[in-house]
C-alpha cells in the first residue's frame, strides 16, 4: 500500500496526471516536438548508460542470459495470446487485431523507465541487464503480429513505392533501439569510472528531465484518448486494461520460476504488461496500413499507458515481492 | 502547348517516403514535403502534438509535370492509397519555367 501511495503521489507521476487533466480540460498548454523528441533521446541515454555501468560491474551469467531468452519468449508469445482475447471479446478483423496486438508484446520504454524510478523509491535494487532485456523485446511482437496477420491471407502485392529492408530498418534500427542498445553498449564499455565526467548530466539531471517529459507523454496520452475515444468501443478499452494484468502474472510466473529478485521481477513485469506507442505504431504504418492507429494508438497511449504507470506500476511491483514472499 | 499539372498528396508520414519513390521512379523533376499541423478524417481529429511516435502524423507532397508524366504515376499512386490513409488532387497550372518540368 506504501509503495501504491508513494508511487502515485511521486513528482513523476504527478506531472503526467497533470498533462492528461489540461489536455482532457482542452489546455492549449505544449511541448515543442522537436524539444520532447531531445528529452525522449535523453531518458534513453541515461537508462542506457546507467544498466551498461551496472552489467559492467558483474560478468555475464546464466542467469542473466536466461533473463533476456525470457524476455524474448514473452515478447514473441504475448501477442498470440492478446489476438486470440481480441478476436474472442472485440469485432476487431483479423489484421487490426494482429496490429493492437503487437503493441502488447512490445513494450513502453517510458513506462520502463517509470517503473524504475519506482522500484528505486520503494527501496529494491535493479540489475542493469533489464534494460537489455527491454531493447530485446521490442521487436519479436512484431514479426508474431505480421505472421498472424498474413495467416490463411492471400500473399498481397508489395505496397506501390515500398522498398526492400524498409521495414527491417524501421523495426531493428528505430531510434529508441539505436540509442538504447548504444548507450547501454558505450556504459558496459566505459564503466563507472569512464561515465564519472557525465554523470551530472545523466544521473543528476534524470529525475526532473524525466518530469518534463511525462508532463508531455501526459498531454500525448490525454489527447489521443479526447481525440480518438469514439473509435473505441467497452470491449476494446477492456482489453486495454484488463491484458496488462494477465500479461503481468504470466510474466509474474516466469520470473517465479527464474528465482529473479523483486527488483528485477518487477521490472521484468512491468516490461511484460506495458504496450508500445512508439516503436511499433511505426512499423505497423509500413507493414499493415490497413489496420486503423486510431484503434490501436489510442488504445496503448490513451488507455494501457496511464493505466500502467498510475495503476500498474505499483500492482506489478507488489506481484514482484509477493512471488519472492515478501507480499 | 504543354499542359501542366499539379500533384497533391496528403499521406501519412510513414507513407511519404514509398510516395516519394513512385514519383521519382515515374521521372518527375521534383516534389516538396510538406509538415501537416493538424485535421480531420474518417471521424477522427488528429494533430501532431498527440503521437509520440509520429506515426500518425500527415505530410503534404506538391509535384509538378506535364500531363503525360503526371498521369502515369496515377496507377502507382493509387495502389499506394489503397494501402495508406490519404488524398491525392490533381490541378492544372501554368508554369513560368516550362523547361524546369
Amino acid at each position: 500500500m506504501d509503495v501504491a501511495i508513494s508511487t502515485l503521489l511521486s513528482p513523476i507521476i504527478l506531472f503526467f496526471a497533470l498533462g492528461m487533466f489540461a489536455a482532457l480540460l482542452r489546455s492549449q498548454m505544449s511541448v515543442p516536438e522537436a524539444f520532447a523528441k531531445g528529452l525522449a533521446i535523453y531518458l534513453m541515454m541515461a537508462i542506457g548508460l546507467k544498466g551498461g555501468v551496472e552489467m559492467s560491474k558483474n560478468p555475464l551469467t546464466l542467469d542473466i542470459m536466461l533473463v533476456l531468452l525470457a524476455g524474448i519468449v514473452l515478447s514473441f508469445l504475448i501477442p498470440a495470446l492478446a489476438y486470440l482475447l481480441l478476436r474472442l471479446t472485440t469485432k476487431l478483423d483479423q489484421t487490426n487485431a494482429a496490429a493492437t496486438a503487437a503493441h502488447y508484446g512490445s513494450i513502453s520504454i517510458v513506462t520502463f523507465v517509470a517503473a524504475t524510478e519506482a522500484v528505486r523509491l520503494s527501496g529494491l535494487d535493479s540489475g542493469g541487464h533489464l534494460v537489455a532485456v527491454a531493447a530485446l523485446m521490442e521487436t519479436p511482437a512484431i514479426i508474431t503480429a505480421l505472421y498472424l496477420a498474413s495467416r490463411g491471407q492471400k500473399r498481397s502485392e508489395p505496397v506501390a513505392g515500398s522498398e526492400q529492408g524498409e521495414l527491417v530498418r524501421e523495426v531493428f534500427l528505430n531510434a529508441s533501439i539505436v540509442v538504447l542498445v548504444g548507450a547501454l553498449a558505450i556504459g558496459w564499455i566505459a564503466g563507472e569510472e569512464g561515465t564519472a565526467s557525465i554523470q551530472p548530466f545523466f544521473v543528476g539531471l534524470f529525475q526532473g528531465v524525466l518530469c518534463l517529459f511525462l508532463l508531455d507523454m501526459g498531454l500525448s496520452a490525454g489527447r489521443g484518448l479526447r481525440q480518438g475515444w469514439r473509435q473505441l468501443t467497452a470491449a476494446i478499452v477492456g482489453f486495454g486494461l484488463y491484458m496488462p494484468l494477465i500479461s503481468a502474472v504470466i510474466a509474474a510466473g516466469t520470473a517465479y520460476i527464474l528465482g529473479m529478485p523483486p527488483g528485477d521481477a518487477a521490472l521484468l513485469i512491468t516490461l511484460t504488461a506495458s504496450a508500445s506507442y512508439i516503436a511499433v505504431p511505426a512499423a505497423m504504418r509500413l507493414a499493415l496500413p490497413e489496420a486503423k492507429p486510431s484503434i490501436y494508438l489510442t488504445l496503448s497511449l490513451g488507455v494501457t499507458f496511464p493505466f500502467n504507470v498510475t495503476i500498474g506500476i505499483p500492482i506489478y511491483i507488489y506481484l514482484a515481492l509477493l512471488i519472492n514472499g515478501q507480499g | 502547348m504543354t499542359k501542366y499539372l499539379q500533384i497533391e498528396l496528403i499521406i501519412e508520414r510513414m507513407a511519404h517516403k514509398r510516395a516519394c519513390r513512385v514519383l521519382e521512379s515515374a521521372g518527375m523533376t521534383g516534389y516538396t514535403v510538406f509538415p501537416a499541423m493538424a485535421g480531420y478524417g474518417g471521424s477522427k481529429r488528429w494533430s501532431r502534438d498527440t503521437d509520440i511516435s509520429a506515426s500518425a502524423d500527415m505530410v503534404s507532397i506538391v509535384s509538378i509535370g506535364d500531363e503525360d508524366k503526371v498521369r502515369n504515376t496515377m496507377d502507382e499512386i493509387a495502389s499506394l492509397l489503397g494501402a495508406h490513409i490519404g488524398i491525392v488532387t490533381l490541378t492544372e497550372v501554368e508554369v513560368m519555367r516550362p523547361g524546369r518540368f
